[in-house]
């Protein structure tokens, strides 16, 4: 399997539409395009494979279940992950023969898709810094009293950082990558012990996006309970995740009712300890 | 300024609603985050409220050059109330930039950490886990049943938040701060940390190939079969566990979590305790 220039820019214009700091909006772009499950389906239509499309997109997307970025910090980048890494991954499939479907494929799309998202997000940053310059402009415009150019500052100037720093890398990593990538099969045989690694940490990598997940969630050692218990029941009892959802539903209705019924005279000290303070906290979980 | 009440029409609203639904972003920088999409988004109201007045726009518009960052699905309540107190000041009310920046630094923090949890944290695992199970056999069902779900979700959810927020002013997000929204956010975390557990045993496994035999050539250890008779699915859990100790106990960042990952999985590899069991 080869990328044709066509095919590159066509991954290229969607690499710029989905990336962070996205020109199709926040949720349409970064949460929609960019998630690999979607880049899947649109790197497989664009590469004529759709079955392997959506087979790295699914394996990819375990990875980055939870990919949160607070205060603008990443640690991956999903234009390099969807419109790059998943790309690359489904050459390196096809050329080495590998059954789509089959774990080995999802392994290697994880950990291909990983490094590529990992390294990308020098572009996420490389964006947003040359979005300064049209912010500056902006600054200008506020001065002089232009008001109206201030939607070009915000809707067309960035345009061109990501013709420098999405559709360009993008289009060379994609045409030349696949190249690379059909030339390593000789150089790494799969039965050696650099795929073999590769293969196993592709398996262990969606772990790390759900410990990202975890940070958020838990602040202190009681908080794992829920996460073991949601763990339980698809683990022991084979729940699917809405039937999970569900049940966590109703402890979430009781926990709820326990925080509105106590106390009802320190509504100054609830206040206080709104962003997380322990002292309150310790209360709730002798209740559950 | 008129005795007749100004009022910012529904056809104004909505553009500024679309301004902040498409371009919260798009011309982002880590010094000013969304402040450009904030200021494009308050423009329309600013020229409806003071038409033909471009000194006053500008001088308004400059209220809006804070530094601006939350989360941008829950953030749309917070540009819908703002809309309101600026409608309010054409009015004469007694609200100056100080008081507009005041609410928008207040509500910013609160709003990124309850989006932040209940939008990526839970909604978008549950969204997701749902859609991966439909594509599981390389099928485009889930992800296009993803793309049209979520986006519906979205862009109702936004809009409806921003009309909220401009209907209720800066009573609308009140109950996000107070004890019932301590109490909304306890609850929210149950069902986060549920969800990410089973989406975690739904569609992790981490598994040891590691088996002893006696010289005849029988298993006598199957580590895995061990481990998942004490609890199933106990490695995938311990891998996780780790993963987070390091990040959050530790503060190594995520890519070194990763290179921790790749060097545990080569000292498996050569050991023999992993083996993805790959051929041609």
């Amino acid at each position: 399997m080869t990328i044709s220039w066509l095919q590159a820019a066509i991954l290229g214009v969607f690499a710029c539409l989905c990336s962070n700091s996205c020109m199709a909006g926040q949720a349409v772009g970064n949460y929609t395009i960019g998630r690999p499950l979607v880049g899947g389906l649109v790197c497989g239509i664009v590469l004529g494979n759709l079955p392997l499309g959506i087979a790295c997109g699914v394996a990819t997307q375990l990875v980055y279940i939870a990919l949160v970025t607070p205060g603008g910090t990443v640690a991956a980048d999903v234009r390099a992950i969807s419109y790059i890494g998943i790309p690359l991954a489904m050459v390196a499939i096809s050329s080495r023969g590998l059954n789509p479907m089959g774990s080995a494929a999802a392994n290697m799309a994880k950990s291909l898709a990983t490094l590529v998202g990992t390294v990308g997000s020098v572009l996420f940053y490389a964006v947003a810094f040359m979005n300064l310059i049209w912010q500056a402009f902006g600054w200008k415009d506020i001065e002089k009293g232009k008001l109206n150019r201030l939607y070009g500052v915000d809707f067309s100037w960035p345009w061109l950082s990501h013709l420098v720093f999405s559709f360009l890398p993008t289009l060379l990593m994609t045409h030349y990558g696949a190249e690379a990538v059909t030339a390593l099969k000789t150089a790494l045989p799969m039965n050696g012990i650099p795929m073999k690694t590769l293969f196993t940490v592709g398996a262990m990598l969606p772990c790390v996006g759900i410990a990202i997940l975890l940070r958020q969630i838990i602040n202190k050692a009681i908080d794992f309970i829920p996460f073991l218990v949601g763990f339980t029941l698809a683990a022991s009892l084979h729940l699917n995740l809405v039937a999970v959802t569900v049940i966590s539903l109703l402890f979430a209705v009781i926990m709820y009712e326990i925080e509105m019924a106590k106390g009802s005279g320190n509504s100054n000290a609830s206040y206080a300890s709104s962003n997380g303070n322990a002292v309150d906290d310790d209360e709730d979980e002798e209740d559950i | 300024m008129d005795a007749e009440k100004k009022r910012i029409s529904h056809k104004t609203l909505s553009k500024s609603f679309n301004i902040w639904f498409w371009g919260a972003l798009t011309c982002f920088s880590q010094e000013h985050m969304q402040t450009f999409g904030y200021l494009c988004s308050m423009l329309p109201i600013i020229k409806e409220l003071y038409p033909n007045d471009n000194e006053t726009q500008t001088n308004n518009i400059k209220a809006y050059t804070a530094f601006f960052n939350t989360n941008p699905m829950l953030g749309s309540v917070i540009i819908g109330a703002i809309a309101s107190l600026e409608e309010a000041r054409a009015n004469g009310e007694n609200i100056d930039s100080q008081t507009i920046n005041d609410m928008r630094a207040g509500l910013m923090g609160p709003i990124a950490g309850i989006g932040d949890s209940l939008i990526d944290g839970t909604l978008i695992p549950i969204l997701l886990g749902i859609a991966l199970g439909m594509s599981r056999n390389g099928s485009p069902v889930g992800a296009i049943f993803y793309i049209i779900v979520w986006d519906l979700i979205a862009y109702f959810g936004q809009r409806f938040l921003y009309f909220r927020g401009y209907k209720l002013g800066d009573k609308a997000v009140g109950f996000l701060v107070g004890k019932q929204g301590k109490a909304v956010r306890r609850a929210i975390s149950i069902v986060g940390g549920m969800v990410v557990g089973g989406v975690l045993a739904t569609w992790v496994n981490v598994t040891t190939s590691l088996q002893l035999r006696d010289n005849t050539g029988h298993v006598f250890l199957d580590l895995q079969k061990q481990l998942d008779g004490i609890f199933p699915g106990i490695l995938t859990v311990i891998v996780t566990l780790f993963c987070w100790w390091l990040m959050s106990k530790k503060h190594v960042s995520a890519i070194w979590t990763m290179i921790i990952l790749i060097g545990v999985a080569f000292v498996g590899v050569v050991l023999g305790v992993f083996n993805p069991g790959l051929k041609y």
